[in-house]
């Protein structure tokens, strides 16, 4: 396939940043499911609309919102930079921020429904057989709640490689630091480069094919 | 009786049966001076005019695939050049309109001094530069920079912005440390301070052209409106913002 | 085997459950129509429903104390809890389940894993997965996991419903010898008279959450 070498590096970058970013949020968002799934408790429904912003609101004002607070001037950036001379905005890093956050609410949606199905009672036959919390949950309710997770991990991870609005705002467009698959195809259209844009296009289409592909393939290994 | 004056009134506004509507593409740096000669065109004539600001390329490009303008300013030549080649312009109504200055402008509360662009080398970190490869703001600076031999040195901190008020709007941020941008942008905002000026002899050379499309809906008005950018009160208005006049 | 079950009350649907007994017997059965708060009783033993109020406490061992406020967890209440609903776990196979309780723990003697399967005839079933048992094979293979975590108490909620005459017969001689062969006491769930006698040294006759009478199976039931 004749793609230049500057398009394999924004493959590879892309790549490693969802991979990344969806590996970050991993923790996390498996935790706030199962914590919206059990439990009830005044504020939760603060925490679910928190959670489903970034799903909810236009890409770009969810951008706007990361630019003020990570900007160098904004509360965490200036912490960052003053701390530990670390720069967010306009770096790979705010690449990962963005994919992370914009990503986040559909790991947790999809992950709860996995928790959501898992019987509670087996749960409870684990601990009479003496099994200590944190053995049950991965022994019985992490693999009992393993399609929802996986479908929730799928997700992320092609929303993070589709992702632009907040992207452009908050790493912006550099080439060979934070250009991204969606950002090249967005140059390649804007100076008039079209077949550039086609062959990007492929190279998306091919990975959203994987993505479901890899997910479908790890599913049904389980369920036999 | 009262719906009816409603749907008329609805009708004129939408219409503007009084005067014309002109669509004009102009180049992002002319945003504010643009503004206020329109504002007081539209008091004088009962003339409607309708701004499209951005990226010069973009909007060459949008003109390309027949969006409605009827005239367009550009920031360089190249584009207008290239409305040229495709023949969408009225080639006897363009005109050089205006030139510039570039600049180095850092965040207003920056205690950063530049007595060379040399000097961004080892003291900067991030630079905001319209996307040399399309915006003329970027062209211009990437041709400087390059005939100063300062390009290769400096390419790796440049982060290139969609046009030259998001450069601008990059400095005023302080997410960048310093960024080029026309003297007119800095003369707009009080959050940035000017560091370095490019002599007009150093730098490459800046120019407006105004050109009419070939398209153009109502071309009397339009051609009216081109003749008022170039009168003594059009004249004034954008000797105070800091452009340099060519007609 | 000493089960103190003190004040114990807890607010069901349709009745209060209240309970004040001791038990002794190493195979005591709890006898009663549906609906009579058997299983939740048996439940709150076990520690998987927590009572309104109670002072249960098995072998002289604290597993409630509302007035205290403590109350043990499940996993440290060793006890062996075999449900009326499947509970094999689906994703492992049957040798994973059987294997749970005993994960990791130093083996005991007395709860010898061939011994155990062989007593309950699975020693064919290890390799075989969970959805493929007849419910007859699933009840085996539950009791013989709840065995296998070597309990102190082994509490069965009507194992032998749904299973044909043939198949509760040959469970049922299990039963019958699981204390001989193993030393653990059972309390064992059942609305068959027929179970209660043949297994069990005494019977609890609990209806719309009291116990309204204790004895002799055989001679309450007969």
């Amino acid at each position: 396939m004749p793609f230049s070498p500057l398009e394999w590096q924004i493959v590879r970058f892309t790549l490693a940043v969802c991979a990344f970013s969806t590996l970050l949020i991993l923790p996390v968002g498996l935790a706030i499911a199962w914590l919206l799934d059990r439990y009830h408790w005044p504020g939760k429904l603060l925490v679910e609309t928190v959670v489903t912003l970034p799903l909810v609101l236009p890409p770009v004002a969810t951008g706007l919102v990361l630019l003020k607070m990570f900007g160098r001037r904004g509360p965490i950036g200036h912490f960052l930079n003053q701390h530990f001379d670390v720069d967010v905005v306009f770096t790979w890093r705010a690449v990962v921020l963005a994919a992370a956050v914009m990503s986040f609410p559909l790991l947790v949606r999809s992950a709860r429904v996995g928790f959501q199905g898992v019987d509670q009672r087996l749960e409870q036959i684990a601990r009479t057989l003496g099994a200590r919390d944190m053995r049950v949950f991965l022994t019985i309710t992490l693999p009992l709640a393993l399609r929802g997770i996986v479908a929730g991990i799928v997700l992320a991870f092609a929303r993070a490689v589709g992702e632009f609005g907040a992207t452009i705002l908050v790493a912006g467009n550099i080439p060979g630091k934070t250009t991204t698959l969606s950002l090249e195809i967005f140059s390649a259209v804007q100076l008039g480069h079209d077949a550039t844009a086609y062959r990007l296009l492929v190279i998306c289409v091919v990975i959203a094919f994987t993505a479901v592909w890899l997910s479908e393939l790890l599913m049904k290994k389980r369920s036999t | 009786m009262r719906i009816s004056v409603l749907i008329l009134t609805a009708m004129l506004a939408v219409c503007n049966l009084n005067g014309a509507e002109i669509n004009v593409y102009a180049a992002a740096s002319l945003t504010d001076v643009m503004k206020e000669i329109a504002s007081a065109y539209e008091k004088e004539s009962g003339d409607k005019i309708l701004f499209n600001f951005g990226a010069s390329s973009l909007l060459a490009r949008q003109i390309i695939e027949r969006a409605p303008a009827d005239m367009f300013i550009s920031a360089d030549e190249a584009k207008m050049d290239e409305l040229a080649k495709a023949g969408l312009i009225a080639t006897e109504t363009r005109r050089d309109l205006l030139s510039n200055l570039l600049v180095i402008v850092v965040p207003s509360y920056s205690k950063l001094v530049i007595a060379s662009p040399e000097e961004l080398v080892t003291k900067s970190q991030k630079i905001a530069v319209a996307d040399a490869r399309a915006v003329p703001a970027g062209i211009y600076t990437k041709e400087y920079l390059t005939r100063l031999g300062l390009w290769q040195k400096l390419e790796p901190k440049i982060v290139p912005t969609e046009n030259v008020r998001a450069a601008l709007v990059a400095v005023e941020s302080g997410n960048v440390d310093a960024g080029f941008v026309y003297k007119t942008d800095a003369n707009i905002s009080s959050k940035v301070r000017v560091a370095f000026t490019v002599a007009v002899e150093q730098g490459p050379p800046i120019r407006y052209p105004v050109a009419l499309l070939k398209e153009a809906k109502d071309k009397s008005a339009a051609a009216k409106f081109l003749v008022y950018l170039q009168s003594a009160n059009a004249r004034k208005t954008f000797e105070r913002y800091g452009f340099i006049v060519k007609f | 085997m000493k089960l103190a079950i003190r004040q114990l009350s807890l607010r069901l649907q349709q009745f209060t459950l209240g309970v004040d007994v001791d038990l002794q017997h190493a195979r005591t059965a709890i006898f009663g129509p549906s609906g009579a708060g058997k299983t939740s009783l048996l439940e709150t033993i076990a520690g998987l429903r927590k009572p309104d109020t109670a002072k249960i406490s098995f072998n002289d061992q604290l597993f409630d104390d509302s007035g205290q406020n403590y109350w043990l967890p499940v996993r440290l209440r060793k006890l062996g809890y075999v449900p009326q609903y499947d509970s094999l776990f689906p994703h492992l196979s049957v040798q994973r389940n059987l294997l749970y309780g005993s994960n990791g723990k130093p083996k005991d003697h007395a709860f010898e894993f061939h011994h155990i399967i062989d007593f309950l005839d699975i020693g064919h079933l290890l390799d075989r997965h969970v959805r493929s048992l007849s419910r007859g094979e699933n009840q085996r293979v539950v009791i013989a996991r709840a065995l296998l975590s070597a309990p102190q108490l082994l509490l069965l909620d009507e194992p032998l419903t749904s299973l044909d005459a043939k198949l509760k017969n040959a469970i049922l001689q299990q039963l019958q010898t699981l204390h001989r062969e193993f030393g653990v006491p059972m309390l064992f769930v059942t609305h068959d008279p027929m179970e209660a006698t043949a297994i069990c040294e005494e019977v609890l006759l609990l209806q719309a959450g009291r116990i309204i009478g204790r004895g002799d199976p055989a001679k309450l039931l007969g």
